[in-house]
């Protein structure tokens, strides 16, 4: 890598380069690998390369055991599904570390799957003859009623039968009477019947089936259960009807059977004697009493069972996950030809030697192995990853440029500015120092619940709060700096750093509402001036102040941005992109945007009445005019025509030199390479060994010429529209205050007007509502995005490539956060 | 109090401020060069900002005029 020959005149800054990486190479004694990976682990400062990238997980060293791990991983999930299921909370992460080996762990996971299995096979088979036995209860007691009920009635028919037979037959007794009952008594008739449930929804049409079925030779009797009850065999509540069907013959008796089964109907043996029916619901009272005693027993097993494994589920859930992690490294690394050792390639910054040295030395020991591991550093051409140490104030920070892009290999991090730039953009467009402070307010509970708040786990839009709230915290207070300065509390100025500049004319006043005030004393020392809020003049002033401010913001930033290119460049040694990209670009810029902040400056000195647009706009079309009364400062059509002349000349500065330099470049090293001895054996090998080497690429001109003339264009273009992008700055902060001071206005003081407290309290209900919802989420929301653009593209594109990838390393504190 | 007096006390407060930070968190070059890089950004930011407005009402163009009602 040779990080060495490279370097800045600057001393190293945290955060403003990824760590210094470096490809290293461990050769591990396999029988302390499993130690020195997990070690490893414990320090997560590699990001190991998969070797074996060719093969399928199937066909790696350590497949079986992953599938272990993967077996073990199941059997966890299987306990959290039914400590869920049991509303069994597992334990928060224990601090008695018992180490348990994993082995021992898998053992004890088979057995107390099977138990739990077994436990709830048994509860589920008692469950279900409970609610079997609650359904023939409910069938003894519906259908009982109703045989007693036909009982009595078919008696009372009797009864009238045998009077009317004392009696003789008399001329309306019906005849088929007689003809039936006799036939009755003389054939008794073999009635069978069914009793059971059958769900409600299916009942009309069990009930039309049995009678089609049986063409009409069957009487079916139902009754409501009022209940829904359970069904033994789903397990689930149904709201059902007890039948009771009276049949006749062997035939519609089987019909009628294999119907009951198509609808799900449950039957149930029944007795016509009334003597066996008391005591069958004796029985079967006594049975479930039992059998709820045995279910209770049952369930109070399996809640225990499963408290033993929530106390320990997150340890052993965590080893697994642990042991997983390890192996699934170890099939990464590849298997020297003598089987006796593995051999890992990974990345790790370069401070982190001595600890990983320290780990696998800690590894040889704690194995007893015969042979020590080997640490050593590989040189290759290879881009590394790009690390960057960050703490939980820049984390978020880092993160709003990593959305962007993660940045090359040790070029410039955005970030180290973006921290203080970012929230102050973001203060420029929402500068009130009273929304500001409830910012803070929101802000800060965040804060100091922290530690609470970290470790459980929040909704989308509060994680996404709590992550960024140190961005909040930073926004907050610079919003309470702009605040100030624009002399905003929702929306009212108040006279905090003194009395106001202005005055009236005259004692009388009565020129302050038509030619205006004047200016008396000294300027308003910090922030506007409170006089100007609600005069005729706010707006035209306001927004002249805002849109000077907007541009001189933007051309300062991008000042910076292209300052930052040429730290880029001077790291790398570019000298090229110093001469023809840095110095062009920072006179192109400057010789027109500068030079119109020079001239809003001037202007605000002077008090000139010059009219700036007309200046910048004649200084393109006729730059020879005479300037009249638009002249600022002596010899200014001079160095306009000097500065229009550096512009002008800067556009093919940037352009042509460039590419033919680097083709001259390119033809010097090939012409020279023939005649280079080798370089060293190892780096050449492992050059060609591992990665394409870089020096025999193509050197396309027209493709670096067309790269050349883009990035021109792109700049030239750019210069103009992203000065322009910055007015944003000046649309959203006006957009702001006129918000908060209708709401103030129209809500707020029309409210007050009324000298009513209902009418009051409702607009203060109304106030509250609106400055939370409209002015600190939305224009919360909408003054973030606008300052994450003018970051990520009028910033960044003046320096940030964004190329890079992240270092990603084998870390066991990272396996807790991955989604299960 | 004047342009200058006002620049030399947001001057002041940035220079109090790296103190404070060197006094209480001293972590070694690199991180103090980021802290006073972070704290110099913050200052002239803020500093900007003030002057903007400063200079922006030094000589008025325009000068406020009342509402009618007032």
């Amino acid at each position: 890598m040779g990080e060495s020959r490279r370097g800045g005149c600057f001393p190293p800054m945290d955060l403003l380069r990824s760590e210094a990486m470096q490809l290293v190479q461990l050769v591990i004694p396999i029988e302390s690998s499993h130690v020195a990976v997990s070690y490893i682990g414990d320090l997560g400062l590699i990001q190991f390369k998969d070797l074996n990238a060719e093969k399928s997980p199937f066909q790696r060293t350590y497949a079986a055991q992953i599938k272990r791990c993967g077996e073990m991983a199941r059997r966890l999930q299987f306990f959290r599904e039914q400590m869920f299921q049991a509303s069994v909370s597992p334990a928060a992460k224990s601090l008695t570390q018992n180490g348990i080996k994993v082995d021992d762990l898998e053992v004890k996971l088979t057995e107390l799957e099977t138990e739990l299995t077994e436990i709830n096979a048994n509860n589920e088979k008692l469950q279900r003859t409970y609610n079997e036995l609650v359904e023939y209860k409910l069938v003894l007691q519906k259908a009982g009623e109703f045989f007693y009920s036909v009982q009595r009635s078919a008696a009372a028919q009797q009864r009238e039968i045998s009077l009317q037979n004392v009696s003789g037959e008399s001329i309306d007794t019906p005849l088929l009477v007689e003809h039936s009952m006799s036939a009755d008594s003389s054939k008794p008739v073999q009635l069978g019947f069914f009793t059971g449930l059958v769900p409600r929804e299916k009942s009309m049409t069990f009930e039309r089936i049995l009678f089609r079925a049986t063409r009409g030779n069957v009487f079916v009797r139902q009754v409501a259960v009022e209940n829904p009850v359970i069904d033994p065999i789903s397990g689930e509540k149904v709201e059902k009807n007890v039948f009771v069907v009276f049949y006749f013959g062997e035939r519609a008796k089987n019909k009628i059977l294999k119907i009951c089964e198509a609808f799900g109907a449950n039957r149930y043996p029944f007795s016509e004697d009334l003597g066996k029916r008391a005591q069958m619901m004796t029985e079967v009272t006594e049975r479930l009493a039992e059998l709820k005693t045995t279910i209770d027993a049952g369930l109070a097993l399996r809640e225990s069972l499963l408290c033993t494994i929530a106390d320990q589920y997150e340890q052993w859930s965590i080893l697994v996950k642990k042991e997983k992690s390890i192996y699934h490294t170890l099939n990464m690394l590849s298997i020297d030809v003598t089987k006796k050792c593995l051999v890992a390639e990974g990345w790790s910054p370069v401070f982190a030697t001595k600890q990983i040295q320290d780990a696998l030395q800690r590894a040889t020991f704690d194995t007893n192995s015969q042979v020590g591991a080997i640490f050593q550093v590989l040189y290759t051409r290879e881009s590394p990853p790009t690390y960057f140490q960050t703490n939980k104030f820049t984390s978020a920070f880092q993160e709003i440029v990593d959305a962007y892009g993660v940045a090359k290999y040790q070029e410039v991090n955005p970030t180290v500015f973006t921290i203080i730039t970012f929230p102050f953009l973001f203060a420029v467009m929402f500068g009130d120092w009273g929304h500001g402070l409830c910012l803070l307010l929101a802000t800060l509970i965040l804060i100091f619940r922290e530690r609470k708040l970290a470790n459980q786990k929040l909704g989308d839009i509060l994680e996404m709060m709590f992550g960024g709230r140190y961005v909040i915290l930073m926004m907050a207070l610079f919003s309470i700096f702009t605040g100030l300065i624009y002399n905003e509390f929702f929306s009212v100025p108040f006279e905090l750093f003194g009395r106001s500049a202005y005055a009236c004319r005259d004692l009388s006043c009565r020129d302050a509402s038509t030619v205006g005030m004047i200016k008396v004393g000294d300027t308003y020392p910090f922030g506007v001036d409170p006089v100007w809020h609600g005069s005729r003049s706010e707006l035209p002033f306001l927004n002249s102040l805002k849109m000077k401010m907007s541009i001189l913001l933007g051309v300062s930033q991008m000042n910076l941005g292209i300052i930052l290119s040429y730290f880029n460049a001077n790291f790398f040694g570019e000298s090229l992109n110093i001469w023809f990209q840095f110095i062009p670009q920072i006179i192109f810029l400057n010789s027109l945007f500068g030079y119109l902040s020079l001239l809003i400056i001037v202007k605000w000195c002077t008090g000139s009445q010059a009219d700036l647009y007309h200046v910048m706009i004649y200084m393109f079309l006729s730059p020879t005019d005479d300037l009249g009364e638009n002249q600022l400062f002596p010899g200014q059509k001079t160095a306009q025509l000097v500065l229009l002349g550096l512009a002008l000349v800067s556009v093919p500065w940037m352009l042509l030199p460039k590419p033919f330099l680097l083709k001259m470049q390119h033809e010097h090293r090939h012409q020279g390479q023939s005649y280079v001895p080798l370089q060293g054996t190892e780096e050449t090998l492992q050059a060609e060994g591992n990665h394409d080497p870089h020096g025999h690429e193509e050197f396309e001109f027209s493709e670096v010429f067309v790269h050349q003339l883009i990035h021109t264009i792109e700049f030239v273009l750019g210069a103009v529209s992203n000065t322009a992008s910055y007015l944003r700055l000046w649309a959203l902060s006006l957009a702001h205050s006129e918000l908060s001071s209708v709401f103030f206005d129209k809500v707020l003081l029309l409210a007050w007007g009324f000298n009513n407290v209902i009418i009051l309290v409702v607009g203060i209900i109304v106030f509250i509502c609106a400055t939370v919802g409209v002015l600190l989420v939305m224009e919360t929301l909408s003054a973030f995005l606008h300052a994450l653009r003018l970051h990520w593209v009028e910033f960044q594109n003046k320096f940030y490539e964004g190329n890079g990838y992240k270092f990603c390393p084998f870390s066991f504190t990272l396996l807790g956060d991955e989604v299960e | 109090m004047g342009f200058f007096v006002t620049t030399l006390i947001f001057t002041v407060l940035g220079i109090i401020s790296v103190l404070c930070t060197r006094i209480c968190c001293n972590k070694g070059p690199s991180t103090n060069l980021f802290h006073v890089t972070l704290i110099a950004t913050a200052t002239v930011c803020c500093w900007m900002m003030w002057a903007i407005v400063y200079l922006a009402q030094l000589n008025p163009l325009i000068v406020p005029i009342l509402n009618e009602g007032e």
